[in-house]
């Protein structure tokens, strides 16, 4: 659902348009890869698979994008979880339930919990995509990751309510796809990988199609994400993005 | 008068069977107050422990606190308002600084509560003194349960990650500098303590806490705005209730020795009722009717329960009071945890309404029982009595 | 002898019946006592373990390692299997599925929002099958305050001050949210229809009651449970089986490294019983034994008493030139069978009281009429094989002591001086 959403922002984000070369500032690199997310409409099907103690699992879903700030998804498989929607509007998240026919908000202490069971909370898929807002970028190295040269960007929070006080970046230098991130604690503990698989162009743009999510303290494999379709500048009516029509 | 000068007078003057009597009387009596005194006790070990550990004189909450809502511990926090300061400076009270926490014993994942106190204060008996370490990573003191479902010991690092009062999160390597035994699960489970002034830095709540925990025998509780005075009615709410239920099982025992008391008293009744009827029929015929003959063997047979009191005065107090003093240490509580010193010697517990209770009780009982087989006597004839016949 | 002896008893009322009723009134306390404090150990951990541990309790590996956290996602898959083997090859116990979950309830108004919402601790049982356990156990019936007990599927008992809280009325529809066992949100509505008391705060803060097979269905934990509780069939504790079960049962996965395979544990062996139990184990050998010493000094004495009264006999039958070494053991013979008598007689009162105590249990909650979902108090004694000779140490030894210690006055006094006490 909202996960998706965000995904989705992190991963327009990384979906660089292979831009100039430049020797930019951290500053500069970040709005280059904000940039890249792109306000305009997507439609996508994903794939989450979460490795748990008990095994594998795979859960299918759709998402309508709108701009950055609005996003309506609804899972697919497995049966269990089809029909179930979620819509985000803004800062507010409302899911529907369709055994229960209820739609409910979730807020506060809800959004801090997993989504599906996977290494991701609602609060990671709320935050705002545009990175810029939260945090200062230094450029502190030069690597290489999946065979790409890379800037690590070090972002640093600007403002005080936030989650991740700070996060490494590693920015595809030719087509600023932000290709792995690490958050951390307030005290530099390392919390939370992301790590980009596969990077693919569509639509001529850079689309990471697959990206592993994980907690840094859990022992575990993580939850991995594909992207299995995707299609920009999609048509999208705005009625859908209403919670009457989560049900 | 004359009856009950001569009841004291045939029964000091049956010399050792009266004696006995009195002997196992009062024995039922020390055991009585002394069983039920440690039946009590037992129910108050669980409210005189949580009162050490947890509760103190009563507690003040920071009005969003909830202790069944962990959900609301993110906004349960304020300043430490200046008159609850005083007492902390004072040592009459200590704070507590609750927020949730998750650690990765191992990898996994455990949600917990990260509980900042001050390792200085004498307020409750937790082993806080263990806290007082300097150095890079937080020391933590957890319970034994803790410990068991987490697998840490003492020395173990684990890391514990927690949000700041900004929402941000912070992790840091915690070291169990001591593992605590108490018979109080909750400051035990899933939880962690941690020295209250590192915790209110790390979360960004300088002087900041989520309760005050008064020191015990409090009296005075001032209003204080924001913060809610919560007393040991309330805090031990749980536990006189379960006491309440609870003490219906010992009213069995109380029974169960009480009668055994009385049979006793019956018996020696019974017997001297049957051995006696010539003095009965003397007494008749010297004009003391029936009824004031019953009163005299009753008498006597109560006055059993008298001379016994005071026989269990002069080695029930003395003994009664060592055992309060001493308590009933248990053997394996000379263990590696032995710090927190609860629930290792059970200490009776007499109150003044049990000791009075029990006298009375055990006097009105005595005097029934006395009184029942005397009921022959009223069927009496004097004639037959002096003959030494009982019809 | 004996025969004189028996026949004397039976027909001198005087020397027989009350001593008899004494020795049977002091042994059937005695007994009773001890069956009574064997009982009351299980008293002190009757709601732990009807509520939590049971009298073993079977979850998988990890669960148990993470049972604090109530760790759904690692709960037993397979349970309906695993309870007909449990029957097959633990006759002695009865087996009962439970799922302990938190989460939200959440109470919509008309247009299906949110009216009122708080955190909920819920327990599901076994309601609606046949064998169902949970109701005789819990004495769920009993401890409704309002509404009534849950009869068809989809209906939840809350408790009383949280439908306060929500300001929900019976018949009402409230949503639980929560978890799947695979960490998805799940959303569930019943319909509370009665509430009960727990007499706990936390429970009567924010608690829910539910059947077991619906909250499989709302936590997608299909033939799943978090815990599978065993009892022994009359309810009584029994240490040393519960222990052997567990090690039977652990053995067969020994060597097993999957971390969902099952393990018992006994009610001993699960964390937080055992200080009390250890506890009580320690007192009350000792209460049982200052007791038994009180009897038995009562029991002494009232021999004692019995042979005194009886100075005047002795003279009569010493002066009809019985041998005073005769008539001695003559008494003595004679206590030892009031003493037999009384305590065989005694013994089994106490153990026909005991053994419905044990069986059925004595509810004193009724009696309160406070009645607790949480905290049913239910006298109850246990029988082991020493009750069946405690009782002859005050009865028997302690009386007969009694009458040989009287008896010895037969060798002090003269003839002449039992007689003048005859004075017939």
């Amino acid at each position: 659902m909202k996960k998706t959403i965000s995904v989705f922002s992190l991963l327009v984000l990384m979906t660089a348009t292979a831009m100039t070369q430049a020797p930019p500032s951290g500053e500069d690199i970040l709005k280059r890869v904000d940039a890249n997310i792109g306000s305009d409409n997507k439609i996508a099907t994903a794939e989450m698979i979460i490795h748990g103690r008990r095994g594998s699992r795979s859960i299918k879903s759709k998402s309508w994008i709108y701009g950055i700030e609005k996003s309506y998804t609804e899972y697919l498989a497995p049966a269990r979880e089809a029909g179930t929607k979620m819509l985000k509007l803004e800062e507010q998240l409302w899911t529907y339930i369709p055994s229960t026919d209820r739609t409910i908000k979730i807020s506060g202490h809800m959004l801090r919990q997993s989504v599906m069971g996977s290494d991701l909370s609602y609060e990671d898929m709320m935050e705002d995509p545009e990175l810029l807002n939260l945090y200062n970028a230094n450029i502190i190295e030069e690597s290489t990751f999946l065979e790409r040269p890379c800037w690590i960007l070090e972002l640093t929070a600007k403002v005080e309510d936030i989650s991740y006080h700070s996060r490494k970046i590693w920015v595809d230098k030719e087509r600023y796809v932000s290709l792995k991130e690490e958050r951390f604690a307030r005290s530099g503990k390392l919390l939370k990988v992301f790590e980009v698989k596969e990077v693919r162009s569509i639509q001529n743009r850079w689309v990471p199609v697959h990206m592993v999510f994980k907690d840094a303290l859990k022992s575990g494999k993580g939850t991995e994400y594909f992207i299995e379709s995707i299609e920009f500048n999609a048509d999208i009516p705005e009625a859908l993005f209403t919670k009457a029509s989560l049900r | 008068m004359i009856i009950p000068r001569l009841a004291l007078r045939n029964l000091l003057g049956a010399g050792l069977r009266t004696w006995l009597n009195v002997i196992v009387l009062s024995f039922s009596f020390v055991l009585i107050i002394w069983l039920q005194g440690l039946y009590k006790g037992m129910g108050d070990q669980a409210r005189v422990a949580q009162t050490d550990a947890e509760f103190g004189g009563g507690q003040y909450w920071q009005e969003n606190y909830d202790p069944f809502d962990p959900l609301a511990l993110q906004d349960a926090h304020s300043s430490v308002p200046e008159s609850l300061q005083t007492l902390i400076e004072n040592k009459q009270a200590a704070a507590i600084l609750i927020s949730q926490a998750t650690i990765y014993p191992e990898g996994r994942l455990h949600t917990i509560l990260m509980k900042g106190i001050d390792p200085a204060q004498s307020v409750v008996t937790l082993p806080t003194q263990f806290l007082d370490q300097e150095g890079e990573e937080l020391p933590a003191l957890i319970g034994t349960r803790m410990a068991r479902n987490t697998g840490l010991k003492v020395g173990d690092t684990v890391t514990v990650r927690w949000r700041d009062s900004q929402g941000t999160f912070d992790a840091r390597d915690a070291k169990i500098v001591q593992i605590m035994k108490t018979s109080v699960p909750s400051v035990d489970l899933a939880q962690m303590w941690v020295p209250l002034d590192k915790m209110q830095s790390l979360t960004r709540m300088k002087n900041e806490a989520s309760l005050v925990i008064l020191a015990q025998g409090t009296e005075e509780f001032p209003q204080v705005s924001g913060w809610i005075h919560k007393d040991m009615k309330f805090l031990l709410k749980d536990i006189d209730y379960l006491v309440k239920t609870k003490s219906v099982g010992g009213s069995i025992i109380y029974t169960i020795l009480l009668c055994l008391a009385m049979l006793a008293i019956f018996n020696t009744q019974v017997l001297s009722i049957f051995r006696r009827r010539k003095e009965m029929g003397t007494l008749m015929a010297m004009g003391m009717t029936r009824s004031k003959i019953i009163q005299l063997f009753t008498l006597e047979g109560a006055m059993h329960s008298v001379l016994a009191a005071l026989v269990a005065a002069i080695y029930g107090i003395p003994l009664l009071a060592w055992s309060a003093k001493t308590g009933w240490a248990m053997p394996e509580a000379a263990d590696d945890y032995g710090i927190a010193g609860i629930g290792e010697a059970l200490i009776p517990v007499y109150g003044t309404g049990l000791v009075v209770g029990t006298v009375v009780l055990v006097l009105l009982v005595t005097t029934i029982v006395s009184f029942l087989p005397t009921r022959k006597i009223a069927k009496l004839k004097p004639t037959d009595a002096l003959r030494g016949k009982m019809t | 002898m004996i025969k004189f002896i028996i026949k004397g008893i039976l027909r001198d009322r005087s020397r027989s019946l009350i001593p008899i009723l004494v020795v049977i009134f002091g042994v059937f306390l005695t007994v009773l006592f001890y069956c009574y404090m064997k009982g009351a150990v299980n008293g002190f951990i009757d709601t732990g373990a009807k509520f939590d541990s049971g009298h073993v309790k079977i979850m998988s590996r990890a669960y148990d390692e993470n049972s604090d956290q109530i760790p759904n996602d690692l709960a037993y898959i397979g349970a309906e299997q695993l309870i007909s083997e449990l029957k097959q090859e633990f006759p002695g116990f009865v087996w009962t599925k439970r799922i302990r979950f938190g989460g939200l309830l959440d109470v919509p108004d008309e247009a299906g929002e949110t009216r009122a919402q708080g955190p909920v601790a819920g327990m599901a049982l076994d309601l609606f099958t046949e064998d169902s356990l949970e109701w005789e156990l819990l004495g769920i019936e009993d401890s409704i305050v309002r509404g009534k007990a849950p009869e068809s599927p989809g209906e939840i008992l809350i408790s009383d001050e949280f439908a306060d809280s929500l300001e929900i009325a019976l018949g009402e529809t409230a949503t639980l949210i929560s978890a799947t066992m695979y960490g998805s949100m799940a959303a569930a509505n019943f319909t509370v229809v009665g509430t009960v008391h727990f007499g706990i705060s936390a429970l009567d803060r924010g608690a829910m009651v539910a059947d077991v097979k619906d909250i499989q269905m709302a936590l997608d934990m299909e033939d799943a449970a978090g815990e599978i509780l065993g009892f022994f069939e009359n309810f009584v504790y029994r240490e040393e089986e519960a222990g052997l079960a567990a090690l039977k049962f652990n053995a067969k996965y020994e060597g097993d490294d999957d971390e969902f395979v099952p393990v018992m544990k006994s009610l001993h062996q699960q964390g937080g019983m055992v200080e009390m139990l250890d506890m009580i184990n320690m007192y009350m050998p000792v209460m049982v034994t200052v007791f038994v010493i009180i009897m038995s000094i009562v029991l002494w004495n009232a021999g004692l008493i019995g042979s005194l009264r009886r100075y005047g006999e002795i003279g009569v039958r010493l002066a009809m030139g019985e041998s005073k070494g005769h008539l001695y053991r003559s008494m003595i013979a004679e206590s030892l069978i009031l003493g037999c008598i009384g305590t065989v007689l005694g013994t089994a009162f106490a153990l026909v009281i005991a053994f419905w105590l044990q069986e059925k249990g004595f509810n004193i909650s009724q009696l309160m009429q406070s009645a607790t979902l949480l905290i049913n108090d239910v006298i109850r004694a246990k029988i082991t094989p020493f009750a069946f000779v405690i009782g002859f140490i005050p009865g028997l030894l302690a009386n007969v002591l009694g009458s040989s210690i009287a008896g010895i006055g037969i060798y002090r006094r003269k003839t002449a001086q039992l007689m003048k006490e005859l004075e017939v």
